[in-house]
């Protein structure tokens, strides 16, 4: 987080935003504190209903989308670090991110439309359903279910198994959390059935 | 990788208290963003809204021509098993409509909560052409954010969690 704020302010460019949406069920009570810490001054989304997840079909954080002027998505659904991370960051994405503010359309980052359109996931029936099943999860937490919260949550785990953003945010239910024990053996049953943790980052693809 | 193993937030596991969902003998839907409680409805398997419920919840109105949302009508015709009448009182059948438009939904009907996910069609064509999709999510200042406001600069939408 403090290094996207360090970005930001380095580029200091009034035609270019970040929007920042943190995906937690848990609010404005676990997410403000890390948008505080960093300082942050972009625009800032405690997004409880992955609502940005949804509309852009992310399954996974950190991932994100450069837009350009004219409202065009220029690279999509990457893991996105802005720098070197155990779960497969690298130093590469943050100066290419600079490179397209800096020059827009010129930048040898942005990619045409149809590698853009080949990269946004489809969603089945049940991945959608899957989308209703969490935002009634999250529901019944808002009113104190913790039962039915579970049993959404899950049903919504069940329909998008892709998912990583319901698997882990499942696990914040559970005492170990959403990087134990569980979350190392899922991840390992995920990638073994030939998925990807994240789509990797191919910079020269145009 | 041991320094990003954290136990998330065992206070918050069930943080809130438990309470009343909505008036009795109300329902509620959800439907893209928004929590529509409805006082007037036949809920069981299915769920019976008024036609203002309608508007109300997916912006929907019944004409002559049929069920319309802006220029798009889906006729339903005389004898539309959507339709019933009780009364002076005009019911259409929610969750019928959806298994019709093929939108996917998930209802507790013990609690009597109904949660529509979105019409595939119109899903699909969000991201034609490579152009973002429109969203609408408040800020933590509780300022509306689209993405159609930022049109003329360029954005990085960005994800994370602290999970």
């Amino acid at each position: 987080m403090p290094v996207w704020q360090h970005i930001y302010e380095e580029l200091n460019d009034p035609n270019f935003v970040i929007i920042s949406a943190a995906q937690d069920t848990g609010g404005e009570a676990v997410a403000g504190p890390i948008f505080d810490a960093a300082n942050a001054t972009y625009v800032q989304i405690v997004d409880v209903n992955h609502t940005i997840s949804s509309a852009f079909n992310f399954i996974n954080v950190p991932a994100a989308a450069w837009v350009d002027e004219t409202g065009k998505i220029v690279r999509i659904d990457e893991g996105t670090y802005a720098k070197t991370h155990p779960f497969g960051g690298n130093d590469i994405y943050a100066p290419a991110l600079k490179d397209w503010v800096k020059n827009g359309e010129n930048s040898e980052y942005v990619q045409a439309a149809a590698t853009v359109t080949k990269n946004i996931r489809t969603q089945s029936f049940d991945e959608l359903k899957a989308e209703a099943a969490f935002r009634l999860g999250n529901f019944f937490r808002e009113y104190g279910y913790a039962d039915k919260t579970e049993h959404y949550w899950e049903m919504a785990k069940d329909l998008n198994p892709g998912s990583v953003n319901y698997i882990r945010q499942n696990l914040t239910l559970s005492a170990e959390g959403s990087a134990g024990e569980s979350f190392m053996k899922m991840i390992g049953e995920y990638v073994g059935q030939g998925r990807d943790y994240y789509r990797p980052l191919d910079l020269s693809e145009k | 990788m041991a320094e990003e193993v954290r136990m998330a937030y065992p206070d918050l596991r069930h943080p809130f208290e438990k309470k009343p969902i909505h008036r009795e003998g109300s329902a509620t839907v959800l439907y893209a963003g928004k929590v529509i409680e409805i006082d007037r409805a036949v809920a069981s398997e299915s769920l019976w809204v008024t036609p203002e419920d309608l508007a109300r919840i997916n912006g929907f109105e019944l004409k002559p021509e049929g069920a319309c949302f802006e220029a798009l009508c889906f006729p339903l015709g005389s004898g539309s098993k959507l339709l019933k009448e009780e009364g002076d009182q005009q019911w259409f059948d929610l969750v019928g409509f959806a298994e019709w438009l093929e939108q996917p939904y998930v209802a507790d009907v013990e609690n009597r909560v109904w949660s529509f996910g979105e019409v595939p069609a119109k899903r699909e064509g969000m991201m034609a052409n490579a152009m973002a999709p429109e969203f609408e999510v408040l800020d933590r200042q509780s300022n509306v954010v689209r993405m159609s406001d930022y049109k003329g600069k360029k954005a990085l939408i960005i994800t994370w969690s602290s999970w």
